[in-house]
């Protein structure tokens, strides 16, 4: 059993995992119906009238011919998605992007959150190296014997609880 | 003859100002007899938590009252009653605006300190308890005099008003409505109470690890609580909005999954300080987070600065509810200041390839994905107040963040469960994750011969087996040993509660991933073909009442069952409220809107059909994960001092 969870056997599950994710990432998803491309498109536009709901998830009128004039751009076939939002700004004349773009003050809100991550594992990192130079040093031979003493003592300990 | 008619309104101000004097009472004397010890104040403590809460029950029973017999003389009698609404929800249209919300967390939050009280009646000369005591009298002094004041729900309103319009159509559609809010303001209002004793341990010093185990199992219910309440609300979305999902990362919703995040990094990481007497300060700061975070989703979300589907009325609580907000942030921030050379943790963790450096790595998630959250949720505010321009944060910006950050949760779900304390070497490592590792292997095998594709499902797919089976190592390791102990307890509830966060990943990753959708004319008796079924328009049929019209297209699926989704035109209103209707297995729901134009006399339907996978597992996940907080809340074997993975935990420092 020990040499059935050797390294090498860690190795080829390594091997398979990616093996298999790649087929799968790789693989055709097949057709699209266009329904599937209409909620694809009208999750990425903002309703007008609504505060902070997508076109998909809001029953307003103004999302509802917003939603009517994607399938109408959708069921043409002549569109690119990006091409029926741009088309859709011009007509609604609104800002339309669930999403905020990536210049200006608005690219803070993708920067903060990358900030804050760096922060934390940097922090974190600190941590653990000002911990390890606090360290008392590993167990001692005695200590080991102790422990192993006292674990053979109750058998029915828990292993991490 | 004697009529009530009419009393509600004074009633429950009476009982109001009752309940505002009990609070203001039992803070003074919770302070007094603390300070000096006075063993008769103290006891007078309890009789103060009663008097506030019978007179909050009194408040609630005339607001309930005035709803049924329609006593229109209240103004918020005017906003969210009707003569034409059900019964049942007439009754929780008492929650289904500002002011009657605020009365029902004032319920909960009376309810909670009575419990406090009571539990404790024996140890009330604790100073920790009586400081935890006079913290929560504080918070519902504030609480009171919001309904008293800028929420109050039994303000007088304009003469001469006969009948209202009813609470917001969407709020008398399902029955969910009676439970979603109620379970979900228990657990939000719950985090009070954690909070009430991390101040009681500031105050006195005692910043050990005693605080901690007496609200470990207030924290573990109350976070329990949000967790089903949240559930609780996907699942109404689910069943009422006709969108066919359950988040939206509206303003409400991230106002209750922001302390959630917080408040789930607390039970991790409080364990870190039980077993190691280590990160006091954090778990100091992770409490004083989640509740000022309530305060601050209820300002974003009532205050009208935000708006959402849930936010049914603006008002003038705002500046109540910031003030307050920043008071608790800056005495919270200001007392781990004071006691700062006490909150220095003793001991050392010794490496990140360890259980309490999961918890840490699983923390930093948590907390910097509250973050993320939170900013999105106030980024528009942000840049209006800048640029005076609008903005839209939605749910492709809050998708693109989360799904990173769920896939690296489950990879360490995967990892944690098998990790010791202090120190884990490669060969245990090899050991323990082995079986697991091959579950994980097997599910990405399965989801790949279902047809799956897609890095990010097949990658949740795969660590859902491997933290499954991580879970289930864990579990079938304990009750080998215990027997139906093994299941309980912190470290086996949790397991069980980590199995339905998985279903939960699993059933999320399938159906946003692999839901498809198409927009169908039915003509009455012609079958028409999507997604392997065939769907049949057989009739309409048409409900009229004083309250609404209702529409259903009866549609026959593959030949068998009708499915009935609808179109209620609420008379009140004017709001079409679409209905949509499901069928549900464990494989798959088949989820049905009917479209606008609707006629009930028309021989054809548009309908919109949704093949959903895997939605059933996420209601079973939400399930399992309740089912695991009340195993987590039992007492567990207990570890003696001897074990040898333990660091010496140090005594409580007492004043």
């Amino acid at each position: 059993m020990k040499k059935l969870k050797s390294w090498p056997v860690w190795m080829l599950m390594g091997v398979i995992v990616v093996a298999l994710l790649a087929v799968g990432a790789t693989k055709d998803s097949g057709p699209r119906t266009q329904g599937d491309r209409i909620d694809a498109i009208s999750k990425r536009l903002a309703c007008p009238t609504c505060d902070g709901e997508s076109v998909y998830v809001s029953r307003a009128s103004a999302a509802e011919a917003i939603r009517t004039q994607v399938a109408r751009d959708v069921a043409s076939g002549k569109l690119t998605d990006n091409q029926i939002i741009a088309g859709i700004a011009r007509t609604f004349n609104a800002q339309v992007l669930l999403v905020p773009r990536a210049t200006g003050l608005d690219s803070l809100v993708w920067v903060l959150p990358i900030a804050a991550l760096v922060c934390s594992v940097v922090g974190l990192a600190m941590a653990f190296r000002r911990w390890k130079r606090q360290n008392l040093g590993d167990a001692s031979a005695q200590d080991i014997a102790l422990v192993e003493r006292l674990l053979a003592q109750d058998p029915t300990d828990d292993e991490n609880v | 003859m004697f009529s009530a008619e009419g009393l509600a309104g004074p009633l429950g101000r009476g009982a109001l100002l009752v309940g505002l004097i009990g609070a203001f009472f039992g803070m003074f004397a919770a302070i007094s007899g603390t300070r000096n010890n006075d063993p008769k104040v103290m006891r007078l403590v309890p009789r103060f938590a009663v008097l506030m809460c019978v007179a909050t029950v009194g408040a609630f029973t005339a607001m309930e009252w005035a709803m049924i017999t329609r006593d229109f003389s209240l103004a918020y009698v005017q906003k969210v009653g009707s003569w034409s609404t059900p019964a049942i929800y007439n009754f929780t249209a008492v929650w289904s605006a500002l002011e009657g919300s605020i009365l029902l967390w004032v319920l909960v939050l009376t309810g909670l300190t009575v419990g406090i009280a009571v539990k404790y009646k024996t140890r009330l000369s604790d100073p920790m308890v009586g400081w935890a005591l006079a913290t929560m009298f504080f918070v519902s002094v504030f609480f009171f005099v919001l309904t008293l004041g800028p929420a109050n729900p039994f303000a007088a309103g304009a003469p001469g008003v006969l009948d209202g319009p009813g609470p917001n159509p969407l709020l008398q559609n399902h029955i969910l409505v009676m439970f979603h809010p109620p379970i979900l303001y228990m657990g939000y209002v719950g985090m009070t109470v954690p909070f009430a004793f991390a101040i009681g341990a500031l105050i006195t010093g005692r910043v050990g690890e005693g605080w901690l185990v007496e609200t470990r199992r207030w924290a573990l219910f109350s976070w329990g609580l949000l967790t089903l309440g949240i559930i609780l609300g996907s699942w109404w979305s689910y069943e009422v909005l006709g969108w066919s999902g359950v988040w939206a990362w509206d303003p409400v919703e991230n106002a209750s999954f922001i302390p959630w995040l917080t408040a789930t990094a607390y039970i991790h990481s409080v364990l870190v300080q039980e077993r190691r007497g280590m990160l006091r300060v954090w778990n100091l700061s992770l409490l004083v987070a989640t509740f000022s975070l309530t305060i601050l989703g209820t300002f974003l979300t009532r205050s009208g600065v935000l708006n959402s589907v849930h936010a049914f009325s603006d008002s003038d609580i705002g500046p109540f509810l910031l003030g307050f907000f920043a008071l608790i942030v800056v005495v919270s921030v200001g007392l781990i200041g004071w006691r700062g050379d006490k909150l220095r943790a003793p001991g050392t963790i010794d490496s990140p390839v360890s259980r309490e450096g999961a918890f840490l790595a699983n923390n930093v998630i948590f907390s910097v994905f509250a973050f993320v959250v939170l900013l999105g949720t106030v980024f528009p505010l942000i840049v209006e107040a800048l640029q005076n321009r609008q903005l839209v944060v939605g749910e492709p910006f809050f998708d693109q963040l989360a799904v990173p950050v769920g896939i690296t949760l489950l990879f360490l779900m995967s990892i944690a469960p098998v990790l010791p304390w202090r120190k884990a070497s490669g060969e245990l490592l090899s050991q323990r994750l082995f079986w697991p590792a091959w579950g994980g292997i097997g599910a990405l095998v399965l989801s790949l011969a279902l047809g799956a594709t897609g890095i990010e499902p097949l990658l949740t797919f795969m660590l859902g087996g491997f933290s499954g089976g991580a879970a289930l190592r864990q579990l079938v390791l304990a009750t080998r040993r215990q027997g139906w102990r093994g299941l309980v307890g912190r470290a086996n509830g949790g397991m069980v509660v980590h199995l339905g966060v998985i279903l939960i990943a699993v059933a999320l990753a399938a159906s946003n991933s692999f839901t498809h959708s198409q927009e169908l004319n039915l003509k009455q008796g012609v079958p028409v073909s999507f997604g392997g079924h065939t769907f049949e328009l057989v009739n309409f049929s048409e409900v009229v009442d004083a309250r609404r019209t209702s529409i259903s297209a009866n549609v026959r699926i593959d030949g068998g069952q009708a499915y009935a989704p609808a179109v209620t035109k609420f008379k009140s209103m004017g709001q079409n409220i679409g209905t949509p209707s499901v069928r549900t297995s464990f494989i798959k729901d088949i989820y049905l809107t009917l479209e606008p134009p609707v006629k009930a006399t028309s021989k054809s339907a548009k309908i919109k059909v949704f093949i959903k996978p895997m939605i059933m597992w996420l209601w079973i996940g939400g399930g399992l994960m309740g089912v695991g907080t009340l195993l987590a809340a039992f007492p567990g074997r207990r570890r003696r001092p001897t074990d040898p993975v333990s660091a010496p935990v140090p005594t409580e420092e007492l004043v």
